[in-house]
């Protein structure tokens, strides 16, 4: 924690001592924008009876002011599931900082920031990917919408765009078989920040609609009884020209003590986008996806968690934006388990919005 | 002369000689839109001018009008996004470059691959973000920003050419 400090410290003093001054195109500006997503699911776990739901899953608003041309203020606040009860629900506090911004590539962020992982994590509007909900492997691998309080630096370089963030820890106790590190975030809440966890992304922009990237996390997550070593490597790529919209994200985390060893998954998704050739809408979409993603891949505990958390997926599914800030989808998608290839089915519907 | 902040004027100074040579001379003015030819374009344009001015630059070899150049603003996110744009005489776009860009996310409509697809586009062009112009993954708002105030400096010029010869 003490090196932490030292580091804000000298961030804050570097920025103090640059000169912050405007150009007379800026305003000081609040501005407000977000998004919002309307879900129906219908799931079916072998031949048990359909689960069908209705779900305002995100309504989610970003507040931000700019103080002057170097200074601002960005937020995120998300209300999850229409109202909070007993548990359920949720409303989070996803994003709030100062930011300074220094030069292209050069900028410095202060408070609840965004981890720096994968194509969804810091892009998660719903018109940025393909199925009503978000990617599997972006919930039980990565797990979006993943936030935390630090401190972070950001630029970019010809063509390169890169992060560097420490950030809360992960709570080891907390890591399950069925979803990874999901459960351990801290959210924020009351912080533990006695083991900050250092994450970094660079992705290359160069090459006209490809967008190609890794990044790291690394945590010595401290529990109630263990300190666990967590050390998570993804890799993603995205291509969007002349209608063809391909996507592909791998993951993979591992452990040095507890109950897992490794999470891991991957999925690929191709799409082609037919408003160019049809004159219909600002995208028309259809695309498939297939996955394979096990939080469990391997485990330290023995038994056959290995086989029972693990799913293969395939997908198929259409996205369609009438225009560039309203989108509507639906997919259909079977998810088979490892251990006794139990089959689970899905149809959705969505419509979301940006602003 | 206009008397611009020495970082935006350096800029502006370096895309002008990358793309006339070195040797071009020019003169620039603050211009005010007519309030008439503004409510127009914004109309038009479905986007609403930065200012009541652009900086207009005309580039001139020895005697003769080579190109117009813009300079403006859009918003971003929350913050202005800079650009610069060249038209011929007839009103197609030269070149288009941004100048400043102040926000973290969306940087990358600053490559000039993304930049040069403009080239040619005219005020009867389309400009339908990932129909006629491809779209930027992460950086969408930026995108739809900067096409629709590209779109909006070819019908600005269709307005005041005669003005401003």
């Amino acid at each position: 924690m003490k090196n932490i400090l030292y580091m804000i410290a000298a961030l804050m003093l570097t920025a103090a001592t640059l000169n912050a001054q405007s150009d007379e195109f800026f305003e000081p500006k609040t501005t407000i924008s977000g998004y919002g997503e309307l879900h129906y699911n219908s799931v079916g776990v072998g031949d048990a009876e359909r689960n069908e739901t209705l779900d305002f899953h995100r309504f989610v608003l970003f507040v931000g002011h700019a103080f002057n041309e170097k200074w601002s203020l960005k937020s995120e606040i998300e209300l999850e599931h229409n109202y909070i009860r007993g548990g359920q629900g949720e409303l989070q506090l996803e994003q709030a900082y100062v930011n300074y911004h220094h030069a292209d590539y050069l900028g410095l962020q202060f408070g609840v920031l965004l981890a720096a992982s994968g194509l969804i994590n810091e892009f998660h509007e719903p018109t940025n990917f393909f199925g009503v909900e978000r990617p599997e492997y972006a919930a039980m691998i990565i797990p979006t919408t993943w936030f935390g309080n630090g401190i972070g630096l950001y630029g970019q370089y010809k063509g390169f765009d890169y992060r560097l963030l420490a950030i809360e820890g992960l709570d080891p106790d907390k890591i399950s078989y069925s979803s990874g590190i999901r459960g351990a975030r801290q959210k924020g809440y009351m912080a533990d920040a006695s083991r900050m966890l250092y994450n970094g992304r660079v992705d290359y922009t160069g090459i006209s609609g490809l967008k190609i990237g890794a990044s790291f996390a690394y945590n010595l997550a401290e529990g109630d009884t263990n300190n666990v070593a967590i050390f998570m490597f993804e890799g993603h790529a995205k291509y969007e020209k002349n209608g063809i919209i391909a996507v592909a994200e791998f993951g993979n985390i591992s452990y040095d003590k507890g109950i897992l060893k490794n999470s891991r998954g991957y999925y690929v998704d191709l799409g082609y986008d037919l408003s160019k050739v049809v004159n219909f809408g600002a995208q028309l979409a259809p695309f498939v996806r297939y996955s394979q993603v096990n939080p469990a891949h391997e485990t330290l505990a023995g038994g056959n968690a290995d086989k029972q958390y693990g799913f293969n997926q395939i997908m198929f599914g259409l996205n369609y934006k009438p225009n560039g800030n309203v989108i509507f989808k639906i997919d259909y998608n079977q998810k088979e388990r490892l251990s006794d290839n139990l089959k689970t089915t899905s149809l959705n519907l969505g419509v979301g919005y940006i602003f | 002369m206009l008397i611009l902040p020495q970082e935006i004027k350096e800029r502006v100074e370096e895309v002008i000689s990358n793309e006339f040579g070195s040797g071009i001379k020019y003169e620039s003015e603050k211009y005010g839109i007519p309030s008439d030819v503004k409510t127009r374009v914004e109309k038009s344009a479905k986007q609403k001018f930065y200012s009541d001015n652009v900086y207009l630059y005309k580039i001139k070899s020895g005697k003769t009008l080579k190109a117009y150049g813009f300079l403006d603003n859009v918003y971003g996110k929350s913050l202005p996004i800079t650009f610069m744009v060249f038209l011929d005489t007839k009103g197609s776009v030269l070149s288009a470059h941004i100048i400043k860009y102040r926000e973290q996310y969306g940087g990358q409509v600053g490559s000039q691959g993304w930049l040069d697809q403009f080239k040619g586009r005219n005020n009867q062009s389309g400009y339908e973000v990932s129909k006629d112009i491809d779209s930027i993954s992460g950086a969408t708002i930026s995108v739809n920003s900067v096409t629709t105030g590209i779109k909006k400096i070819t019908l600005l010029y269709q307005e005041i050419k005669d003005k401003i010869k």
